[in-house]
């Protein structure tokens, strides 16, 4: 079943964090959850407008 | 937002016996997927309790989802009569394991760990095959793609290293 997984994986990303340091994968990690805390208020903001 | 420069510091700075597992562990590994909370197994000693304890204590501990007011008291004695706690604290959430599923207590899991170096921080992470056993051991739905990833990624670091 993994392996049916596996075909889906963007392995372009990986390559890519693997190039990166450990402290920069983290530092992207924190990022993207700003970013993604920054869509959920959006959204909320979105909701209580409409 | 988990602020792990901070959690990671505090449990380093306080001498905490701790393991990084989970998807933050995927992250050091080079994982993509977006994770929102720490996991950590600390070592269940009574010194390491009250390390532990001590290095989280003015980060309000709470017990993370539960209503508020409940008599949550964040002390040696709550850890040692508890085992797992998924915790929010003004750092983020960070969940504390005594014990995993599939790879046991932190003694257990020491020998599968790796010293990583982040944030001027040295500390101990789950190795990736291990963290791919562990996952497959819980046998959980949402993981399935978490550990295709984490084999992605064990393929693309051995055909590197090959290279």
């Amino acid at each position: 079943m993994i392996e049916a997984y596996k075909r889906d994986i963007d392995r372009t990303l990986i390559r890519e964090n693997l190039k990166l340091s450990v402290e920069e994968r983290f530092l992207k990690l924190m990022a993207l959850q700003r970013f993604a805390d920054e869509l959920r208020r959006a959204g909320r903001e979105a909701r209580t407008r409409g | 937002m988990t602020d792990f420069a901070a959690v990671l510091r505090r449990l380093a700075d306080g001498g905490v016996e701790f393991i990084l597992v989970g998807g933050a562990a995927a992250t050091a590994h080079g994982s993509a997927r977006l994770t929102q909370d720490i996991d950590v197994v600390y070592r269940r000693s009574s010194e390491n309790i009250a390390r532990l304890v001590s290095a989280l204590k003015a980060h309000t501990p709470y017990l993370r989802g539960a209503p508020p007011g409940l008599p949550f008291q964040w002390n040696a004695r709550t850890i040692e009569l508890g085992l797992n706690f998924t915790l929010t604290t003004d750092l983020g959430d960070v969940d504390l394991l005594g014990e995993i599923v599939g790879g046991g207590t932190y003694d257990d899991l020491l020998p599968y760990a790796v010293n990583i170096r982040v944030f001027g921080i040295e500390c101990h992470c789950l190795g990736l095959e291990r963290l791919i056993h562990v996952k497959r051991a819980a046998g959980r739905i949402k993981d399935l793609e978490a550990i295709a990833e984490l084999q992605a990624i064990l393929e693309q670091r051995s055909e590197e290293e090959q290279r």
